[in-house]
């Protein structure tokens, strides 16, 4: 059987400045009619170069110096343009990562789902139509007839990605491109995702691309796994064993940094005093308006407790209010309700003194976005520093002490944020957080843009400095596996509201809520 | 900065315009020197002389070289657009940035008196500026650079509206940062590349309208030999000697359109990603 899409010898360099980078290095695979061939690697390593290479949608200073890629009997690299528009959507179908951004915001999605039907399977509009129809219905849409009338921005994230999905997989390609499509949803919608792709694929007999940097879902979804590291395929293994039986040292490097919640990596009990309780904290972001009535508040009496030393655990899907949290107890969003610090009662954002600034630190979670790209590492470093303590004479000192502690180099003091990987921002903007020497640190989600060697890495790096200083870390995050490696308790959120506040071996028990239950069901279990 | 240069030049627009510029900077700065005649000197039997040797771009209704007026009047005219689009500039970052970072009631207060001064059309608002202030060149500068100033900040709030949201900005938030050190360090760095162009942009705005001032007789005043005001004078005698006219006025649009390519490669070579 001849295979769907065939891959030989493709090199491919990037053009920047100097000299040509090598992004892709003689790249040979084949994806077998109806088979999922998972793409895993770290962030670099050209995965997401490989798929757009094949979609043929390279940037301008892409250089392609050898090798075939072949889809069914089509040599692609020889077709023009015009011809590659009649293969894209009709014979390859790809669905991306971020769906808010994958939909035109000002068309609504019965048009661009109608127009994509139309452009590739040359039906009328009025067809079109009704197999748009018939396809949302499909993938178990509700109301798929008032959700065609919608536009993007009304309809949720996992709307968005099934319909996505579904038009992908409604042009009846042979091959669809999945590039990391759950990533940018939350984990049981994610989970949910997958179902479907797996129930539409068995329909089908599609062929497929998934790449990914999830390790647990590749090995859910794919029947074989390609490993990639710095442009080379370095394994490839059906997927029922690559992670049980990694060959190569960078698959066994991959499958080591997964997360696993047996694994405890903290083992310590945290004191007994209580450095910060939030009491019935309620969060509301628009201001009431004349003829309008106000909005549902973003979180609803949230109350906890965080002990001296502390990690604790905020989950829950995106929209659950966790994120709130975390603005109202560092001043960012106004909230009703009390905080209560070291036994200090805190009202509003005006109680938060310099003391309780010092005290409460956050650490972001876009590690691009939370480092000022005008400012140095060392200026960057050099505002908590001279805010809180520490005199001017030894400020150079202090921030070569502050960069050795998060693991960098003492001569990054002089480099600007852009020069600086994802991973190495984080640790930077880790370092700036430490810098007022805290009591407590809040991390909002901040190991989710990161890969997992680089997350495990940075989790090492937190328990280090937890050890050193003794703070307590509020830890918001979607990954259960990896909270239940690290948090003494775990809160629950759901709509806005805490469910569930449990310590950390109690998450199985039979007494939880059923949204828990749910939550820990849905999260993967890890590979290896 | 010589990175930026170096950019600059890699761009066809960014090359022309700064070349435009260059040899619009030489004349402000030697254009007395270079002036093979006195602008001022009148020659009664030269009145009209077309181009030729004598006057290379011919000569006024009084017998002036209109090329000696260009040259030294390029002194009045561009140093002042310059000066009136950087106070406008400054003006509206500030007040556009600071208005973004107030928010709620503050930036609803800030831009609301920003549109009602927007209303009125640029020339009318400078007009009655000048009126109210009196003739004159120096006042002609201020009403055009506060022409400028609210749409400057309407420009500036948008980019720092995006830039309040980052988190690097929250993050002064939460270590307690004061306003002025949250608008001028963490947010106008990040503000600035766009204002900047549109700034570029704006300055042939700013000679057209320092032209069109000095043209009704507000601005300059003569026998000064501003751009504008030469085309004021030259206005009636277009039919007899066209030279007079078209002359001031190709180096009017030859600052505009130096201006509007320099904003254009601006545009290209202070975007980081951009990496060519």
């Amino acid at each position: 059987m001849t295979a769907v899409l065939s891959l030989r010898d493709y090199t491919l360099d990037y053009l920047t400045g100097s000299r040509p980078l090598r992004v892709l290095q003689d790249i040979s695979l084949d994806i077998a009619p109806g088979e999922v061939l998972g793409l895993v690697g770290e962030s670099g390593s050209g995965k997401s170069t490989l798929a757009w290479a094949i979609m043929r949608h390279l940037p301008k200073n892409a250089r392609e110096l050898s090798g075939t890629i072949r889809l069914g009997g089509t040599d692609l690299r020889s077709l023009p343009p015009r011809e590659l528009t009649r293969i894209r959507g009709r014979r390859i179908g790809m669905v991306f990562q971020d769906p808010s951004t994958a939909l035109n915001p000002t068309l609504t999605v019965g048009r661009q789902v109608t127009e994509t039907l139309v452009n590739n399977r040359g039906l009328t509009r009025r067809a079109a139509w009704d197999l748009a129809l018939e396809l949302l219905g499909h993938v178990e849409l509700r109301d798929p007839e008032a959700l065609m009338r919608r536009y993007p921005h009304q309809i949720s994230g996992g709307e968005k990605q099934r319909i996505l999905i579904a038009t992908a997989f409604g042009c009846r390609p042979e091959l669809i491109v999945f590039d990391e499509p759950t990533t940018a949803l939350d984990v049981i919608t994610g989970a949910r995702i997958l179902d479907l792709f797996a129930r539409l694929r068995a329909e089908t007999g599609v062929a497929a691309l998934y790449i990914s940097h999830d390790l647990a879902l590749v090995s859910r979804v794919a029947d074989r796994v390609a490993v990639m590291k710095k442009g080379r395929l370095v394994e490839e293994a059906p997927a029922a064993s690559i992670f049980a039986r990694p060959a190569h040292e960078e698959t066994r490097k991959l499958v080591a940094a997964v997360p696993r919640p047996e694994n405890r990596l903290v083992h310590d009990r945290p004191g007994d005093r209580v450095l910060l309780a939030a009491e019935a904290v309620s969060v509301r972001y628009a201001r009431p308006r004349l003829f309008r009535p106000p909005p549902p508040p973003a979180t609803h009496a949230v109350g906890f407790d965080i002990k001296a030393g502390e990690i604790l655990g905020i989950v829950g899907e995106s929209g659950s209010g966790k994120s709130s949290i975390a603005r109202a107890l560092t001043g960012l969003a106004d909230f009703s309700g009390g905080i209560r610090f070291d036994g200090r009662p805190i009202g509003s954002a005006r109680d938060m003194d310099g003391a309780y600034r010092r005290a409460v630190q956050i650490v972001f979670q876009h590690p691009d976005g939370s480092l000022n790209p005008r400012q140095t590492v060392g200026e960057i470093l050099s505002r908590p520093l001279k805010l809180f303590g520490t005199g001017q004479a030894n400020l150079s000192a202090e921030i070569g002490r502050l960069l050795e502690q998060v693991r960098l180099p003492a001569a990054y003091a002089t480099r600007w944020p852009h020069q600086l990987s994802g991973g190495e921002k984080q640790r930077v903007a880790i370092a700036r957080a430490f810098a007022a020497k805290p009591s407590l640190v809040i991390c909002d989600e901040i190991t989710a843009p990161l890969d997992v060697s680089v997350q495990a890495s940075i989790i090492e790096l937190l328990l280090s400095l937890r050890a050193e200083t003794g703070a307590a870390y509020l830890f918001i995050t979607h990954d259960i596996n990896l909270i239940r490696q690290i948090a003494h308790r775990i809160a629950v959120m759901r709509r806005g509201e805490l469910v569930d506040l449990l310590p950390i071996d109690a998450v199985d028990a039979d007494h939880v809520h059923p949204y828990t239950r749910d939550l820990m069901a849905a999260s993967p279990t890890p590979v290896g | 900065m010589t990175d930026l240069l170096r950019r600059l030049m890699r761009t066809p627009q960014g090359a022309i315009g700064l070349i435009l510029l260059a040899v619009l900077a030489a004349v402000c700065l030697f254009g007395p020197w270079l002036a093979p005649h006195d602008p001022e000197k009148m020659d009664f039997l030269g009145r009209f002389r077309p181009l030729g040797a004598q006057n290379w771009f011919g000569a006024d209704q009084f017998g002036r070289d209109v090329l000696s007026r260009l040259l030294v009047g390029a002194r009045s005219t561009l140093p002042m657009a310059l000066a009136a689009t950087l106070l406008g500039t400054v003006a509206g970052a500030v007040v556009g940035t600071a208005s973004a970072y107030l928010g709620g009631r503050w930036d609803e207060a800030i831009m609301r008196t920003i549109d009602a001064v927007m209303a009125v059309p640029g020339l009318l608002l400078a007009l009655l500026l000048v009126s109210t202030l009196g003739n004159g060149a120096g006042n002609a500068m201020i009403a055009i650079a506060v022409t400028f100033a609210p749409g400057m900040a309407r420009v500036t709030r948008a980019v720092a509206l995006t830039v309040r949201g980052q988190d690097y900005v929250k993050s002064a938030t939460v270590r307690g940062e004061s306003a002025s050190w949250i608008i001028f360090r963490e947010m106008l760095p990040n503000v600035m590349a766009p204002v900047v162009i549109e700034a570029t942009i704006r300055v042939s705005f700013a000679v057209m309208l320092f032209a069109t001032l000095s043209f009704l007789g507000l601005g300059a005043q003569p026998p000064a030999s501003e751009w504008g005001l030469m085309v004021a004078e030259a206005r009636q005698y277009v039919h007899q000697a066209p030279w007079i006219l078209i002359a001031p006025s190709l180096a009017i649009a030859m600052t505009a359109i130096a201006f509007n390519l320099l904003g254009d490669g601006l545009r290209d070579a202070m975007n980081p990603r951009d990496e060519r």
